[in-house]
Formats: C-alpha cells, sequence, structure tokens
C-alpha cells in the first residue's frame, strides 16, 4: 500500500471525509451541509490528490480522476438532497461517471448497457414511482420537506460504520497497487481468435481469397486449430494450384494476403501442388472486440446464468404486477383528508373516511392507525 | 508504525509514473460502496433507500470491471450484465412494493412501518 499511499495519510483522509458526510446528512435544527460537502470532498479529493501525486508528475490518469471525483460527489449528494427528486437525477451524474471509467477500462459494451439499463430505464422508474408516491403539496407550503427527508436517522452511527468498512476495505485493498495493462482491443482477442474462427474465414471470404475454388474453404467448426493467432496467419489447403496462379493475377486484394514474391516464384515453377498447406495472412480488420469477448463469454461459458437471469426477470415482472395491480379505491377529496388528518394522527382518520370505502378498509386492516375502518 | 506496516505489502514491480493502478478503482468502488451503506443505514425515505441499494450494486460494478481488466478476462464484465439484471429485477419488484406500502400509509417514511420490528 505504501506503492500508492501513506496508511497514515489514507485513514487520517478518511477520517475528514466521514466527518464531512456526517455533517452534510440533512439533520434537524443547524444544517451545515454546504460545509459538511466542502470538508467531505477536501477529504476524498485529498486521498485522489495524494494517489495522484504519488503516482507522478505526468497525469495520464486525469480522467480517472476527473471521473472518480464526479462519481463520489453526486454519490455524496444522493444521500443528502433532502429532495428525492434531485437524489435520483444526481444517481444518474454517478452512473453516467462510472459509464466513462468503463470506457477507460475498455469495457466499452458495459458502459453503453450502463447507460441504457440503468440511467435510461431503472432511474426512469425510480423517478416515476417518487412523483407517483409524494404527497400533494397543500397550498399554503409549497416548498415545506416531508418530516421524514429534512431529518436523517441516526446519522452519526451510520456514518461510523459505513466509514469502518470503508477503513477495512481499503486496507484489505492493499496489494491492489498493480498496474493495469495497457489497454486497446488486443485483451484477449489473441486466444479468442481460435474460439471465434468464423470471424476469420468470413473476412478472409470478403477478400475475395476462396474465389475461383483455388483454396479449400474450412469448415468453420474445425478451422479452430488451423489459425495461429500469435502470428495471425491461418493455414489453408490448395485445391488447383492453377486457380490459385489466376488468383494472385486477377485480385491483388486477395494476393496481398496469399503473401510474398517467394510464394509467387514457386507457384511461377510449379512447386506449390493442390493438396499442400500455405499461409495465408488474416486481414488487418481481424480483430476480436470488448464486445465479441463479452458476448462469447456470456453465450459460450455461462449460458446457464444467462437462462436464469431470463427466469428471474420473468418472476420480477410478474410479481410486480400482481402487487401493484391492487386497487385502493380513494377519491381525491378523501386522499386530501386522509393526508390532512395525519397530523392528528387515529383520532382524525375514522372521521374522515366516508362510509362508500370498502376497498381502502380493506386495505387498511393490517394496519394499527385504520383498525376502526372495518366497522 | 509497526502495525500499520503489516498493511504495506509492496508490489513487486516498481510503478510507472502516472500510471492508474487497480487500486485507485477498488478504492473508488469500496467509497461508492460506503457511500451507499450510509445512506441506506441513515435516510428514512422508502426510495432513497432503494437507490443506495443501487449505488452499492454500482459500486460493486466498478470493481468486477475493473478487476476484469486486471485479469484479461471478460468473465467479470459478464457478471456486471448479471448484476444489472439483478438490480432491474430488484427495482421493479422494491418499487412496487414502495408503492403498495405508500398506499397504506400515505408516508415513505421507514419509520412508519416501526411495528414491525417483531
Amino acid at each position: 500500500m505504501e506503492a500508492v499511499i501513506n496508511p497514515i495519510l489514507l485513514y487520517t483522509l478518511l477520517g475528514v471525509g466521514g466527518l464531512g458526510v456526517l455533517l452534510a446528512l440533512p439533520r434537524e435544527k443547524v444544517n451545515p451541509q454546504a460545509i459538511g460537502a466542502l470538508i467531505a470532498a477536501a477529504g476524498f479529493g485529498g486521498i485522489f490528490l495524494a494517489l495522484g501525486l504519488k503516482a507522478g508528475s505526468n497525469h495520464p490518469g486525469l480522467f480517472f480522476y476527473l471521473f472518480a471525483l464526479i462519481a463520489l460527489g453526486s454519490g455524496l449528494r444522493v444521500i443528502t438532497h433532502p429532495k428525492p427528486v434531485y437524489s435520483a437525477l444526481y444517481f444518474i451524474m454517478t452512473v453516467l461517471s462510472s459509464s466513462a471509467l468503463f470506457l477507460m477500462l475498455g469495457a466499452e459494451f458495459m458502459a453503453f448497457a450502463l447507460i441504457i439499463i440503468y440511467a435510461g430505464a431503472i432511474l426512469i422508474t425510480y423517478l416515476f414511482v417518487i412523483m407517483l408516491a409524494t404527497q400533494a403539496p397543500s397550498e399554503e407550503d409549497l416548498e415545506t420537506l416531508s418530516e421524514y427527508d429534512a431529518y436523517s436517522r441516526e446519522p452519526a452511527m451510520a456514518t461510523a460504520v459505513g466509514f469502518a468498512v470503508l477503513a477495512l476495505l481499503t486496507g484489505m485493498m492493499a496489494k491492489g497497487a498493480a498496474e493495469l495493462a495497457p489497454s486497446g482491443g488486443l485483451r484477449q482477442s489473441e486466444a479468442l481468435l481460435t474460439e471465434l474462427p468464423g470471424k476469420a474465414i468470413d473476412a478472409l471470404d470478403r477478400h475475395g481469397v476462396f474465389d475461383g475454388g483455388a483454396l479449400v474453404r474450412p469448415d468453420k467448426t474445425q478451422a479452430a486449430e488451423l489459425i495461429d493467432p500469435v502470428h495471425r496467419v491461418i493455414m489453408l489447403e490448395v485445391k488447383d494450384a492453377e486457380a490459385l496462379r489466376r488468383l494472385f493475377e486477377r485480385s491483388p486484394l486477395a494476393a496481398s494476403l496469399l503473401g510474398s514474391e517467394e510464394r509467387v516464384a514457386a507457384l511461377k515453377a510449379g512447386s506449390v501442388n493442390a493438396g499442400d498447406r500455405i499461409e495465408v495472412k488474416l486481414p488487418a480488420d481481424v480483430v476480436v472486440s470488448s464486445v465479441d469477448g463479452v458476448g462469447w463469454d456470456l453465450i459460450a461459458k455461462h449460458p446457464m446464468g444467462l437462462e436464469l437471469a431470463g427466469v428471474i426477470l420473468l418472476m420480477a415482472m410478474l410479481g410486480a404486477v400482481v402487487l401493484a395491480r391492487k386497487q385502493i379505491e380513494m377519491g381525491e377529496a378523501e386522499k386530501l383528508d386522509r393526508v390532512r388528518s395525519r397530523g392528528g394522527e387515529a383520532s382524525g382518520v375514522a372521521g374522515a373516511r366516508s362510509a362508500g370505502s370498502g376497498g381502502m378498509a380493506g386495505a387498511m386492516a393490517g394496519s394499527a392507525g385504520g383498525g376502526g375502518g372495518a366497522a | 508504525m509497526n502495525t500499520l506496516s503489516s498493511l504495506q505489502l509492496c508490489t513487486e514491480a516498481p510503478l510507472s509514473p502516472g500510471a492508474v493502478t487497480l487500486y485507485h478503482y477498488l478504492f473508488l468502488s469500496a467509497s461508492m460502496f460506503a457511500i451507499g451503506i450510509i445512506g441506506f443505514l441513515s435516510r428514512r425515505n422508502l426510495i432513497i433507500m432503494f437507490l443506495c441499494t443501487e449505488m452499492m450494486f454500482q459500486a460493486a460494478g466498478i470493481a468486477l470491471v475493473a478487476f476484469s481488466r486486471y485479469h484479461m478476462n471478460h468473465t467479470g464484465e459478464v457478471f456486471v450484465i448479471f448484476v444489472l439484471t439483478i438490480a432491474a429485477a430488484e427495482a421493479a419488484l422494491a418499487l412496487a412494493l414502495v408503492v403498495l406500502l405508500f398506499r397504506r400509509r400515505e408516508t415513505l417514511d421507514a419509520e412508519a412501518w416501526t411495528e414491525l420490528n417483531g
């Protein structure tokens, strides 16, 4: 851990960050949110600064620090902002900056899936529910917050627990100072080329290597052992030496893959015969991208998980429909009455409820406050 | 300092200047997870509490992708797909429950359900 950050500095700054988060949480009476946010930002910013300074003077990781601070800062706003809608919007910020971090880690597919699924679907559902399940503001106080949004529950204990977990985790991660390998489209692609031979065969097809029947087109399921992923060549069997010579003359694109001047010389001398195996270079556009890798890993190595995920999604959909379709009939005026009478607790509730609210009475049967509804 | 020395498990290879290491990503992930824990424990709004669980999923996702990158292996990313699936399922069910609870009590306050504490 000394290689990336001094432990004493780390834990001091973590303490500063914890104090800031504690101050920023919404609470009764004095509400020093701005000061708390500043202190928390100073704590986390100090850690990242220390990480950055230790790492050196030139900053290829500038964007990491930028997006990490945006993610943490808006994460902090999610838990400290008293208005739920703003919390959800800040969470979208967090999602966007983590997808930027995913891009930097070379996980393009996950980055965009995260934006589509999280920011586009899950968070929008959250926003809808926040709007559905918020009491309409009364005329006199449009800006008053609900009591449960304005005050947090046990902020000191929660912060202590959270930062104890953080201190534990950061201590355990001490071995993680190893550098990440250089990024690019080459991760695992060498090994994956032999697992996805169809890509190579299709690319050779596009370059016209199999035109004229000069070479035997290998079966895609058996082409794996023909490919040498390190040197990016594939061994192909010659079917017709005469057609191969014509291919050299007719198609410069294919000829560029088929090889060198020695090969041409060998062809002219007639030393290449049908049945010989020749090396063919793989075109430059045969690369296994991150999306190919993720798709292959998902389908080929985790088919059971994929099926189970489908079942879980179906069950969740059915469950949500069953849970949410339970109708509780209540008129608008009645609803307002109930909201107003909430101040006077149970005494006002029984009087405000009209005789025709049978559905509501059924829904209230389990709750202590509405016990009189069945009468 | 002696107690802290047990933490100093230095890497074998010296770091090149300016390198963003796995530790950076893991620290970010752990911090986000801790913020999620704090929010879940301290906020009283049911929806914000579920939002905080989503933040913890997000933090786990960052760690998984960082490990996936570190080991040059796509399985970590695939696991994030499963995490996303579970998060979506959880959001659907939890929000349906929240709507149901809101209809009963006309409030999102978690403290309104304290009689459930056995």
